[in-house]
């Protein structure tokens, strides 16, 4: 993409121009981005150092983070968090992918998208109604206790809800439709040839589906994951209304700072924690996002 | 071939779009043009209900903006995170009123704008309300933190006996009202001692019962959480709940009830009052007399989010309201439960860290 | 691609399971929107509109819906602008640093919406700015940015620069490639940006939640309702939010049945 070292005067200032113009096409959105996302974000990471009130009224010190490193209560939020992001993404991805895939190997090509369309419609319900839905749908006097009672299989309600599992399964269903989306972008890219081919040199289904297929898939199975693990990560909706507050995550950690006790610092702090924990889940990921890219 | 998408189409140009961005922005400038004047009050979930609040600006053309919090420690979060003038009218618990009063965030209320003589003494408490010969706010609602249960899984005497929230029987029955300050006061009460007079060697007895209360429940949540729980069946008693969690849906799920413990159980009580640096004490003193006016408290007695006995003792209420909140029966709860506690600064900071903890299993 | 009764069979038994996954809350929220009763659990008793005569008489409701289609429509369109010149300017342009600028507009995609939400939030409150409906806004805005530069930058291919060569060597000026050739040619793709973010921006929670005061958005007050009242209130508001979502994805779908498949999340 660069230019040979024998290039003539003209073209350098053709090129800086280009380069130029580029430039100003693309400052409007930089600039937006780094006035109202980066110095926020800046100014929230010098925040994370004060204790008490802020700037102007607490110490600087890594007070905030000596507190979370040593208080049960926050390392073990970060610890559930941590386990119940890897569960929900794992699960989510597993869930979508037969779903993904009998959509676009065992449906009509014309009629794919509308397949795709139902499967991904209650996307669109509201998602903290949708979250209390749940806990409705899985109440002692909900469907599915009533349905199990109704044909017999318990005599019992079974104790659904409140659990780490309630969320889960909360999280889950939003995510197994955000996975299908992407999966499917993938999968339906793949040239069929390919697979053709395979089975012409003599592989089996399951060695063209292996060797094929999947590595084909990656870059939509890994976004789909990345994008599962960091909204996951970060919410608090769903933890809240279906959690019962049995284990608290990070974002409701940080809330209750944020209303409860007001101190933003501390907020601040278990934001710049839930970014590191992102950050490092994208170096792993990075490799399967870009990969199949030029 | 492709030559055909060299049409000029109309396209949605970005300069089209940038118009209607414009557009959009400024019908919605110009969509609340009310020019009548507005206050913004800081309640308890309670004054929420659309009803109660078109009342009053129906009746005075004063539209009122309600948030509502939590608990008392968020309502202060909210008021430092404005600015002074952001808020004309506070709802507070009464022993909350004066640590408020001491951070100069009510101002003073002339006792003759409102009914006080309708206010029975045992709420009217003068020394919650009143601080340095001044009254700073007016009793408006009060209730119980007791124990919310459902007839039909728990009976009478074990509800009654704070006891069996410990025990084993009690094991995955039982919720917890997610708000430091009740049960916290409870457990207190349960240990012989009094909510008022707690002080930080007090906690660690606390925290030990907390932790075997917290090992039986099956959820900890707000009122609308704790109450779905309750009504659906998902907990069978709820420590902390009292007649406001139970009294909306008694007419449709009649297995529920609340008690007070035999040892004695927690009274809640609001108050409300002007901001010191409103910019509409006039308004806000209008809407102070319509909440304790008696069509006001009938309203807010029997609100959409939880029920509670009025201050006023000539509220609008119908003979069945009065029924279902006891209120030939106050004199005697009355006598049977103990305030909130109102903790100071560090106390109140010791307070939260061990409900945090305790909260969070593990 | 199979045809016949092995594809029936494997689309049943695989497509069967997840369909009834993905549809239970949603059918038992529409089906207690009509619940003639406080509490929305079985045995169901009606049919009864009242709850949707109590929320469509609600002004909070009514208010609360018209802010989120003016954020969502207002930031959507101001993301997509912005997004389509940079995606533009990097597309057609050889920018020095092209990949770092990538990385920085996606970078809020990556950091989750609490952070950048709490941001803003520590950033008005520093230099003053109180919270209303435009921080919510701005708020939305940086959110739907990455979103629409991912869908827009992904459509600049390379039959599409032939095309624009082809008219620069015919003699057109940048400008007029630009307005005759490009935006045409991405005009699917814009809607699709647009309406993606609107998607997202209507429904978001936490950063209209923390910017905004007296006139909150749709999500924040059917919280807001859930924390104050039980009652299936809540199911008729979740319902209505489902039917008008829904005939945006229409909408969407008409738009780009010309272009031909493109999936909403491009990469």
């Amino acid at each position: 993409m660069t230019l040979a070292a024998t290039a003539t005067a003209p073209e350098q200032v053709a090129a800086r121009r280009d380069a130029r113009r580029g430039l100003l096409l693309t400052a409007p959105a930089l600039l937006w981005c780094v006035v109202f996302f980066v110095l926020p974000f800046a100014t929230m990471l010098v925040w994370s150092f004060y204790s008490g009130g802020g700037p102007g009224e607490g110490s600087l010190g890594l007070d905030n983070y000596r507190r979370f490193f040593t208080d049960a209560s926050y390392t073990s939020a970060l610890r559930y968090s941590l386990e119940v992001t890897l569960i929900v993404t794992v699960l989510s991805v597993l869930l979508a992918f037969p779903l993904a895939w009998a959509i676009a190997t065992q449906v009509r090509p014309d009629r794919q998208r509308l397949w795709l369309m139902l499967a991904v419609l209650p996307f669109w319900t509201s998602y903290v109604v949708r979250s209390y839905a749940w806990l409705l749908v899985l109440s002692p006097d909900g469907v599915v206790n009533q349905t199990l009672m109704t044909l017999r299989l318990i005599t019992e309600p079974l104790e659904l809800s409140f659990h780490r599992a309630t969320t889960v399964t909360g999280f889950v269903h939003f995510f197994v439709m955000l996975c299908t989306l992407t999966i499917y972008a993938s999968l339906s890219r793949i040239d069929p040839r390919l697979q053709l081919a395979a089975a012409d040199m003599g592989a089996s289904g399951w060695q063209t589906f292996w060797r094929i297929t999947l590595p084909l898939a990656a870059p939509g199975i890994a976004s789909g994951a990345f994008l599962t693990f960091v909204v996951t990560i970060g919410d608090f909706v769903t933890p809240q209304i279906l959690g019962g507050n049995n284990e608290l995550l990070l974002p409701q950690i940080a809330m209750l700072q944020i209303t409860r006790r007001g101190d933003i610092p501390m907020a601040a702090a278990l934001s710049v924690v839930m970014v590191l924990c992102v950050s490092a889940a994208y170096l792993l990921l990075a490799r399967w996002i870009t990969g199949a890219r030029r | 071939m492709k030559m055909s998408r060299f049409s000029p189409s109309a396209s949605p140009s970005p300069l089209r779009r940038l118009t209607l961005a414009l557009a959009a922005c400024t019908a919605f400038i110009g969509l609340p043009a009310h020019a009548q004047e507005t206050i913004n009050a800081l309640v308890w979930c309670d004054h929420t209900d659309e009803a109660f609040l078109k009342a009053f600006t129906a009746k005075t053309k004063i539209k009122v903006n309600v948030k509502d919090y939590e608990g008392t420690g968020t309502a202060l979060s909210l008021i430092e995170q404005g600015k002074p003038g952001d808020w004309d009218v506070f709802v507070v618990d009464s022993t909350d009123v004066r640590s408020v009063v001491a951070k100069k965030l009510l101002a003073e209320l002339d006792p003759k704008a409102f009914p006080m003589n309708d206010i029975p003494a045992a709420v009217r408490l003068p020394e919650y309300h009143v601080v340095g010969g001044k009254m700073y706010a007016v009793p408006q609602k009060f209730g119980y933190n007791a124990i919310a249960y459902d007839k039909t899984k728990v009976t009478a005497a074990q509800a009654k006996d704070i006891n069996y929230v410990f025990g084993a029987s009690a094991k995955n029955k039982i919720g917890i009202y997610d708000y430091y300050l009740p049960v916290i006061g409870q457990v207190a009460v349960a240990l012989g001692k009094k909510p008022q007079d707690l002080k930080e060697s007090d906690l660690p007895a606390i925290r030990a019962k907390l932790v075997e209360m917290r090992g039986n429940a099956r959820m900890v949540g707000d009122v609308v959480t704790t109450q779905t729980a309750l009504a659906t069946g998902q907990i069978s008693l709820l420590v902390g709940g009292g007649e406001y969690t139970v009294a909306g849906l008694m007419a449709e799920k009649p297995n529920l009830d609340w008690v007070l413990p035999d040892v004695g159980g927690i009274r809640w009580q609001q108050a409300i009052g002007v901001m010191a640096d409103s910019k509409k004490k006039a308004a806000a003193t209008q809407f102070v007399q319509y909440v304790l006016s008696p069509e006001g408290q009938a309203a807010l007695a029997t609100s959409s989010c939880y029920w509670g006995m009025p201050a006023n003792s000539k509220a609008a209420l119908t003979p069945a309201q009065k029924k279902t909140l006891r209120w030939d029966e106050q004199t005697a709860f009355i006598a049977k439960s103990f305030p909130y506690p109102s903790p100071s600064a560090a106390l109140d900071k010791a307070m939260q860290d061990m409900w945090l903890s305790v909260v969070q299993k593990k | 691609m199979r045809t016949g009764w092995k594809a029936a069979l494997t689309r049943t038994l695989v497509l069967g399971p997840l369909f009834v996954f993905i549809y239970l809350p949603v059918a038992v929220l529409v089906l207690f929107s009509f619940h003639d009763g406080m509490v929305p659990v079985p045995p169901f008793e009606g049919p009864s509109l009242q709850w949707y005569e109590r929320l469509l008489s609600s002004d909070r409701f009514t208010n609360a819906a018209w802010a989120s289609v003016v954020v969502a429509l207002a930031s959507s369109a101001l993301a997509t602008l912005l997004a389509t010149l940079a995606a533009w300017g990097l597309a057609r342009h050889r920018v020095p640093g092209r990949r770092w600028i990538e990385g920085l507009m996606l970078l809020p995609l990556a950091v989750s919406y609490l952070v950048v939400g709490l941001g803003l939030l520590v950033a008005f409150s520093a230099v003053g700015v109180g919270k209303s409906l435009w921080a919510a806004g701005i708020g939305h805005v940086v959110l739907n940015l990455p979103l629409a530069f991912v869908v827009v930058l992904g459509q600049f291919d390379t039959q599409q620069a032939r095309l624009e060569r082809a008219a620069r060597d015919l003699g057109a000026s940048e400008s007029q490639v630009f307005w005759r050739i490009t935006v045409p040619q991405l005009r699917s793709a814009i809607l699709a940006a647009f309406l993606l973010c609107v998607t997202f921006s209507w429904d978001e929670f936490i950063v209209a939640f923390l910017l905004s005061a007296f006139d909150p958005t749709l999500p924040v007050v059917i919280l807001s309702m859930l924390r104050t009242g039980l009652n299936p209130q809540t199911n008729a508001a979740g319902t209505l939010v489902f039917v008008l979502s829904l005939l945006a994805a229409v909408l969407f779908e008409l738009l780009i049945k010309k272009r031909g498949p493109s999936e909403p999340t491009g990469r």
